[in-house]
């Protein structure tokens, strides 16, 4: 028998496929309206152009071919290795990052389609050199040892950013809800609970 | 193997010195609550000569023990920790591999050419010959790096592979070497005679059989398996996410030497690493294809495999089916216990070992057998607590259903036979806080929709730290003169905290503030360290941790000494200062006193005091409440409660994060996992995370644990590690909950909605 060339779908396809599924995570709704709102210019590609991308208030240059992703393009392109791929596939928000305010899953997103957008990543919610600067969302996390492995964490601060900035003071089901989309191997969810719970309260300091 | 690290030393010689003797204190305080007591007990051990003195019971722990924030949660949540995927280099390619589609076979084609002749691809490797046998979906065939990981996937459509492709079995139990199953699902396979086990059950005054199952279990990891590869002439620098660093130097160096790759000298680097669960022991074909590939390109590879791959190719916990009979006497006394099991493991017939509560069985005769039964699919690995969730599903599953039969109560069953005298106070302690007689006296209103009940289970966990036998794990230990200190290990923090402890450790025997201290670990050029498996990581390396600081501490009391003109013997590390109860230093002025050179001083696992312990291994219990929706089948965890031996309880956020995060996948488990194959194709049906489950927020229950402080007596710290010993109760309480519930045991995980509403259909409630 001979083998065919199939590792799967293709992104294009898959990226076709793939709304209905997404849906059920915070995320998606989100990329559709933004991809809506901001179409890349028709006669992209093939091969790498350059884009501009707004990430954590910095215009950032980067060379993507029309297929990358915006996960990709953070991650392989910028070195913003915050975000983090687990699924590539919109199943486990390890990848979440805020695109005009909203939470989405950055590896359904093409990175083309985030042009005119505003995006921000776990990397803006912390300045090495400023320990003061340090997001309270962020130092509660740290204090309730809201991470252990902690490869799911930057998705779940992103999500849990996006749910304190919509919500004010979430509920628990809001909370509950809200990271749904947040897959976590080791079992931190409580915790993230509750870093939520206490920046909510104004706990943790910082700005 | 020659490599650039620093050897950490040749086996030491068995020279017998005589030793000094230390009486030391060892158990724990009375649990909180009713008809606790001190367990306390003096004994007397000989610490290999240099080592730091013992702790023990009645050690004043400044530092150990308290709520000190994860060290690095800071760089993990903010996103600047760099695990191996994260790994990037200027001219840095992307590899992927080409998996085989069928379950068995043979390759009989491969054609790499296009692939190489694809604009931009630097490497392209065969990983199997035409020839060798292929033994499941997704074997390793050959792998591609190309600058980006786009371009690697075209490159990999071009690969063109053929096959000769046999009849293939992905599912144990329709194996040749199966037993047969009745239509109720029990093992129909006649027991083999014994005359003592049949006259024990024909006397019982209660008896019961059944056959119970688990599922195949995925590590899921979130960070998938994978390296980056960099060759820098003769030398080879390698991120791995790994839970063995010096395995995987190891493993790497002699795999690539047999493919006649010339490399002297290979370091292996895993700061961070996302989670391993007992998966990640091996570099692996994905480890060994992202070093050829990076010697091909001559340029630094990534090769990090996606979600399908790590659900079909990086291991599993194997399913087990196992059949219980077992009998009790007139007092509630287990006399008899026969027990077979069977593993559905992957093509090499091996892993699937289950192990069963044996604390419960000291009375009892008892008869086991186990057998493995291989099938098309990716091999076992071991995984957290290997063996033991499943067979703690079906044995205190059995254990309820025997209690129900003989109107006892679960917990007064264990109580009638558990032989570890701590998990009694254990149970009492963890009833009690629990609310274990309210929740069980709960009735359910008939008819009513949701169903809740309670449930049980033990704890166990038989392995301590070790020294490392031919190769000690050690630690070096340096302290600059501007006042900071190092703690450093090659061993990798896989989430367990390792980094905290060193911290912590440190600090606690240099009297210092642990703010102080950085650790690092996860080079192999630091101390060689354990893999990380079986909970041995913190309990291998706490010892030599402390003895490394110890060293330290004594040279730098020697240079106070010398400089304050004070007796040697009399300068003590404590509070932030260094000297005597009269002169005295800062630490920070002490630390003046060190020229350019830090002190470092290396740190040694010394073999565990020959003496007897205070406990051999951990124990503990949980309780788990259920509710269950009679109309669906659905079943909601709504709370859990553990408690835990945890040896010394170095850094208590930590641990408890550990015992509720085992509790957290003990849900998964018992609820959600399973591997679905599809016998045709060979393939997994559900390899991603939309179908596999694990849970997530939506399923959480209230959860609450407890650190059972022991002071073991094992060595100078004793420590425990906390990966395995909560994961063996959590699903086994949830099964006995959800029997509790509704009346009818459910004996196959997952305890998913079908199984159930079957089991309700049984137990003649029909649901509406
Ligand atoms: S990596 Fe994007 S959702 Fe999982
Ligand atoms: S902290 Fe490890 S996956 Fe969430």
């Amino acid at each position: 028998m001979s083998h065919p060339p199939d590792r799967g779908v293709s992104r294009r396809s898959f990226l076709k496929g793939s709304a209905i599924a997404g849906i059920a995570t915070t995320g998606l709704t989100a990329a559709a309206e933004a991809a809506e709102l901001h179409r890349p210019p028709s006669e992209l590609g093939p091969g790498e152009h350059e884009i501009t991308l707004s990430i954590n208030g910095k215009a950032r240059l980067v060379k993507v071919e029309t297929r990358t992703t915006l996960l990709d393009a953070l991650r392989d392109r910028l070195d913003l290795t915050g975000a983090k791929k687990i699924c590539d596939r919109g199943a486990c928000g390890g990848c979440t990052v805020l695109v005009d305010d909203l939470p989405v899953n950055s590896c359904l997103m093409l990175a083309v389609d985030a042009v005119g957008c505003e995006l921000r990543t776990v990397e803006g919610l912390a300045d090495p050199a400023d320990p003061k600067a340090t997001h309270p969302l962020v130092q509660n996390f740290v204090a309730c040892d809201a991470l252990q492995c902690g490869f799911c964490t930057p998705g779940m601060v992103m999500s849990s950013l996006s749910c304190l900035e919509r919500r004010g003071t979430p509920t628990e089901a809001q909370m509950r809800h809200d990271l749904s989309g947040n897959l976590c191997r080791c079992g931190t969810y409580g915790r993230v609970m509750e870093a939520i719970e206490r920046t909510a309260k104004g706990e943790g300091g910082g700005r | 193997m020659s490599t650039r690290n620093r050897d950490t030393g040749a086996p030491r010689e068995q020279v017998e010195i005589p030793r000094e003797q230390v009486e030391i204190t060892v158990g724990y305080r009375a649990l909180p609550g009713k008809d606790q007591q001190d367990r306390l007990e003096k004994i007397t051990v000989e610490p290999t000569e240099g080592d730091a003195p013992p702790w023990d019971a009645n050690t004043p722990y400044k530092v150990v023990g308290s709520d000190l924030d994860r060290v690095d949660g800071f760089a993990k949540a903010t996103g600047r920790a760099k695990y191996a995927y994260d790994q990037n280099f200027p001219d840095l390619q992307q590899a992927m591999i080409l998996r085989a589609p069928i379950a068995r076979g043979t390759l009989t084609a491969l054609d790499l050419d296009e692939a190489r002749r694809m604009p931009g691809v630097t490497a392209v490797v065969a990983l199997k010959d035409v020839g060798n046998k292929v033994r499941f979906v997704g074997d390793a065939i050959a792998a591609v790096a190309a600058p980006t990981l786009d371009l690697a996937r075209d490159a990999i459509e071009k690969i063109r592979a053929d096959y000769d492709q046999e009849e293939h079995n992905v599912e144990y139990l329709m194996s040749g070497d199966a037993p047969l199953l009745s239509m109720g699902g029990e093992v129909d396979d006649e027991w083999p005679a014994d005359d003592d086990i049949d006259a024990l059950l024909a006397k019982a005054t209660h008896s019961h059989s059944g056959t119970y199952r688990t599922e195949v279990q995925t590590h899921s990891s979130l960070e998938t398996h994978g390296n980056v590869a960099r060759f820098d002439q003769k030398h080879l620098d390698v991120w791995s996410s790994t839970q063995a660093t010096f395995g995987v130097r190891g493993e790497l160096a002699r795999a690539l030497r047999q493919r006649g790759v010339d490399v002297e000298s290979v370091e292996v680097h895993s700061e961070y690493v996302g989670g391993g669960f007992g998966s990640k022991f091996s570099a692996g074909i994905e480890g060994l294809a992202c070093c050829l590939l990076a010697h091909e390109a001559q340029k630094p590879v990534k090769l990090m495999l996606d979600r399908f791959e790590e659900h079909t190719t990086a291991g599993n916990r194997p399913s087990a089916l196992m059949q219980v009979r077992g009998a009790l006497d007139e007092n509630g006394r287990i006399t008899v216990w026969d027990w077979r099991s069977f593993g559905g493991c992957g093509f090499n017939g091996s892993g699937g070992a289950v192990r069963h509560p044996s604390a419960y069985l000291g009375k009892a005769k008892v008869r086991q057998s186990h057998k493995d039964i291989a099938c098309d699919t990716d091999p076992a690995r071991s995984m957290r607590a290997p063996g033991y969730p499943q067979g703690w599903f079906g044995a205190e599953l059995f254990l309820d259903e025997l209690a129900a039969k003989a109107g006892l109560d679960p917990l007064a069953l264990r109580l009638k036979n558990d032989d570890e005298a701590m998990r009694l106070d254990q149970w009492k302690f963890g009833a009690e806080r629990f609310g274990w007689a309210e929740a069980r006296a709960k009735q359910n209103e008939p008819g009513a929709r949701y169903l809740t009940g309670a449930g049980l289970a033990s704890a166990r966990w038989g392995q301590l730290g070790n020294h490392g036998g031919r190769n000690p794990h050690g630690i070096t230990c340096r302290i600059h003169n501007d006042g900071s200190v190092e703690s450093r290990s090659g061993a990798q923090d896989i989430g367990t905290g390792l980094k905290t402890v060193l911290t912590m450790l440190t600090a606690e025997e240099l009297g210092i503030a642990p703010a102080r201290v950085r650790a690092t670990t996860g080079h192999t050029s630091d101390p060689s360290g354990p893999g990380s498996g079986g909970s041995t990581t913190t309990p291998s390396l706490a010892p030599a941790v402390r003895h490394a600081a110890y060293l330290a501490a004594q040279k730098l009391v020697a240079l106070v000494a010398d400089h304050l003109g004070v007796p040697l013997d009399e300068v003590r590390c404590s509070a932030g200062k260094v000297g005597t109860d009269k002169a005295q230093l800062s630490w920070t002025d002490a630390c003046k006193l060190i020229g350019q050179n830090p002190i470092e001083a290396h740190g040694e696992r010394f073999p565990n005091y020959k003496q007897d312990p205070f406990h051999r291994g951990v124990c503990g219990a949980q309780f788990a409440e259920v509710r269950v929706d009679s109309w669906t089948g659905e079943v909601q965890v709504t709370r859990m409660f553990g408690i835990q031996d945890c040896g010394l309880v170095i850094a208590k956020k930590l641990a408890e994060s550990q015992v509720l995060g085992a509790m957290i996948q003990g849900v998964s488990y018992a609820l959600h996992e399973q591997r679905i194959m599809d016998q045709r194709s060979g393939r997994m049906l559900n390899g991603d995370f939309l179908r596999y489950k694990i849970t997530g927020t939506k399923d959480l229950p209230a959860l609450d644990c407890y650190l059972h402080s022991v002071a073991n007596g094992h060595d100078n710290t004793g420590a425990a590690g906390l990966g395995e010993p909560p994961s063996t109760a959590s699903a086994a309480a949830i099964g006995n909950a959800v029997f509790h519930a509704i009346g009818a045991p459910v004996r196959h995980l997952p305890l998913t909605p079908d199984k159930v509403l079957a089991a309700l259909q049984k137990a003649q409630r029909t649901p509406r």
